[in-house]
């Protein structure tokens, strides 16, 4: 054999490049499934943050400090391998998902009560006196300014939920950190497979970031 | 379910407690002093450094921590480069606060108005003066909520270093559950730690921002 090590490391991401795409598609569907149901419970536990009371509020600040104050990784952990103790088991597919939907829906919740907060209270009462029912005012004027508010810091969370994605490999979910521990498991070539994973997470991310750029701009109010 | 199996291998969980704090405090040393170094760099005049600077950080800071810290682990022996557990840990968490604390760095510095430098110039200071006597003291105060967030996060993601074996709070966990199988019990005893290390640290970050929206 003649070939210096580098072209066989060349080869073997070329061999692995198709299983890595399945991987990185795996990714962006897991990402964008996780963020919707995210949307999701944020969406309600943010309604439930306004509720009149101080229970349901308290409630949700609980959920919101307890998720975001404690790392993923033991959450996955909790899921995955605590809750069967306690007789709820769960596919490794279905543990991830609930995992990364609470964990980001806990910083979506915080995104949007600060954005349904942002909007002046005078709008709400113009609204209900020209006789809008408070469902009416929540939903065509205060919830569509909110959620434009809202939309840099839950784009943020959208890039970090696609990072943090990578955390559900541990428990055996496949998507791209799973296929690249995989190939490189299996070919010994942990520096080239690991650095083609990383070159394609580069891109998603970078991707990811500049769509969220053009839609902001989309989106912004005419000044 | 059984407490008590949390309350007899409690010791062993303080000790994973105190490791993840060294290891957060080491990172947050090493990275804040890179971070400072890095956010500066993209001031500097001439472009070429400045961009080439942003792009390195801008690509880092897109891979997942998890990936950079099975990149150095695992990728670097591949090519001759072997470093053992900890120290892999450890680098890859100083690299990924580095870029981050770069990024708090560059937000800080540009969310001073461009007057300020040039009234500082004006005064006859040289551009390193200005940045080190006008812009970065006002700076360093808007810097503040954003990096207390980021200590937070750094001390989450600490438990990714249970993965290749280092030894802190998750690894104790995951040792504990070895001898007693009770994960459920465990593992919410570990978050509740994390819990009162981190809670702390993001009323911090709050109140220091609230306090920076008060004139």
């Amino acid at each position: 054999m003649t070939g210096t090590a580098y072209s066989f490391a060349w080869a073997a991401v070329w061999q692995g490049l198709p299983y890595l795409l399945e991987g990185a598609g795996l990714t962006i569907l897991i990402s964008l499934a996780s963020m919707a149901l995210a949307l999701a419970v944020g969406t309600l536990m943010a309604a439930l943050s306004q509720a009149p009371g101080r229970v349901l509020p308290r409630l949700v600040r609980a959920y919101v400090e307890v998720f975001r104050n404690t790392p993923l990784l033991i959450q996955i952990f909790i899921v995955y391998f605590g809750l069967p103790q306690i007789g709820l088991k769960l596919s490794p597919f279905s543990s991830g998902m609930w995992a990364l939907v609470l964990y980001t829906a806990a910083y979506n919740t915080e995104i949007l009560r600060a954005g349904l907060e942002a909007v002046p209270k005078g709008q709400h009462e113009a609204v209900r006196s020209t006789g809008l029912t408070e469902f009416q005012a929540m939903r065509y004027v205060i919830v569509p300014q909110a959620l434009r508010i809202s939309l840099p810091a839950l784009g943020n969370n959208l890039v970090s939920l696609m990072k943090n994605s990578s955390l559900v490999s541990v428990i055996g979910m496949v998507e791209l950190m799973f296929v690249a521990n995989d190939i490189s498991f299996n070919n010994f070539r942990s520096f080239e497979i690991y650095g083609a994973a990383a070159v394609l997470y580069v891109a998603l991310v970078l991707l990811l970031t500049r769509a969220l750029h053009v839609t902001e701009r989309r989106l912004a109010l005419a000044r | 379910m059984s407490w008590s199996v949390v309350t007899e291998n409690l010791p062993y969980l303080l000790r994973g407690t105190v490791s993840t704090v060294a290891i957060a405090a080491g990172v947050v040393v090493v990275g804040t002093a890179g971070g400072v170094v890095v956010g500066l760099l993209r001031f500097v005049p001439g472009r070429v450094l400045a961009a080439a600077v942003g792009w390195v950080v801008e690509v880092v800071r897109a891979v997942p921590l998890l990936l950079l810290i099975f990149f150095i682990f695992f990728g670097l022996p591949a090519i001759g480069l072997k470093i053992p557990t900890f120290p892999a840990a450890v680098l890859a968490m100083s690299l990924w606060m580095t870029v981050n604390t770069a990024e708090v760095v560059r937000g800080g510095i540009q969310s001073i108005p461009h007057g300020q430098l040039e009234a500082a110039r004006s005064t006859g200071l040289s551009g390193l003066q200005a940045m080190r006597y006008v812009i970065f003291p006002q700076a360093v105060r808007r810097m503040i909520p954003p990096f207390v967030g980021l200590c937070t996060i750094l001390v989450k993601d600490t438990s990714l270093a249970a993965i290749i074996g280092v030894f802190e709070l998750t690894r104790a966990a995951q040792e504990t559950i070895e001898r007693t199988f009770r994960s459920f019990e465990i593992y919410l005893a570990a978050a509740a730690i994390y819990f009162a290390i981190c809670f702390p640290l993001t009323q911090l970050a709050q109140r220091a921002e609230a306090r920076l929206q008060r004139p």
